[in-house]
C-alpha cells in the first residue's frame, strides 16, 4: 500500500471522528434543551 | 503488514465509524423533535437565506361563511398565515389544496404550525416528515410577537419547492 493511499484512509477516518465529535456536542446541547423544555412543561402543568 | 489486510482493516474502521455517526444522527433528529422552536427562532431562521425550511400549517384552510363572523383570523389559514407556509389541514392530505400538496417535501427540515402549538397534532404530523419541529405557541405566539403574516389563498412559489421566506 502506498503512502498516499494510507494518508487518504487516515483523512477519511479523521473526518468521521471529527463529525462524530461534532454531532455528540450537538446532542448534549439538545439533551440539555429537551430537559429544560420538559421541566418547563411539568412546572406549567402543576400550576 | 499485508496491503490487502491493511485495506480491509481501514474499511472496517470506516464502516464502524459511519455506523456510529448514522446512529448519532438519528438520535439528534429524534431529540430535535422534542424541542419546539419559538416564534423568534423561526423568524430569525426565515430571515437567513442559507437556511432551507418548510413550514406546514395544520389549521383549517378556510371557514364557511356562517362561521366567518365568529372565527378569529388566526383560526384558519386564509385568515392569517406565516408567509410561505404550506396548508395541510389536520395533517390530512385529502384536506389540502392540490397545488399545496405538490410543494410538500417530507425530507426538508419542517416546522409544524398549529393554532396554539398543540402537541397532539404535532405528534400525528411528525411521522410524515424526517426532520421536524413544532412551533411553540403556534400561530398565536407568532401573531402576538407581531411578526409578518399573509392572508388569503395559498399561492405556490413561482419556482422551486419548500417555502417559508419573508
Amino acid at each position: 500500500m502506498s503512502m498516499i493511499e494510507r494518508i487518504l484512509w487516515w483523512i477519511g477516518i479523521l473526518a468521521l471522528v471529527v463529525a462524530i465529535i461534532g454531532v455528540k456536542i450537538d446532542i448534549s446541547k439538545l439533551e440539555q434543551k429537551a430537559q429544560e423544555v420538559s421541566q418547563a412543561a411539568t412546572e406549567g402543568g402543576e400550576e | 503488514m499485508n496491503a490487502k489486510l491493511e485495506r480491509v482493516l481501514y474499511i472496517v474502521v470506516i464502516g464502524i465509524l459511519s455506523l456510529v455517526l448514522l446512529g448519532l444522527g438519528k438520535t439528534e433528529v429524534e431529540l430535535q423533535k422534542k424541542i419546539p422552536i419559538t416564534a423568534e427562532e423561526l423568524y430569525k431562521k426565515l430571515g437567513n437565506p442559507k437556511v432551507t425550511l418548510q413550514i406546514i400549517d395544520v389549521r383549517p384552510y378556510e371557514v364557511s361563511e356562517e362561521e366567518e363572523d365568529e372565527a378569529e383570523e388566526i383560526d384558519y389559514y386564509t385568515g392569517a398565515h406565516i408567509p410561505g407556509s404550506i396548508p395541510l389541514p389536520d395533517c390530512d392530505e385529502s384536506k389540502a389544496p392540490e397545488e399545496a400538496l405538490k410543494q410538500i417535501n417530507p425530507y426538508l427540515p419542517t416546522v409544524i404550525v398549529s393554532r396554539d402549538g398543540d402537541p397532539e397534532i404535532f405528534k400525528k404530523c411528525a411521522k410524515k416528515f424526517t426532520i421536524v419541529q413544532n412551533l411553540k405557541g403556534g400561530i398565536v405566539a407568532w401573531d402576538d410577537a407581531g411578526y409578518p403574516e399573509d392572508e388569503g389563498e395559498y399561492e405556490p412559489p413561482a419556482a422551486g419547492g419548500g417555502g417559508g421566506c419573508l
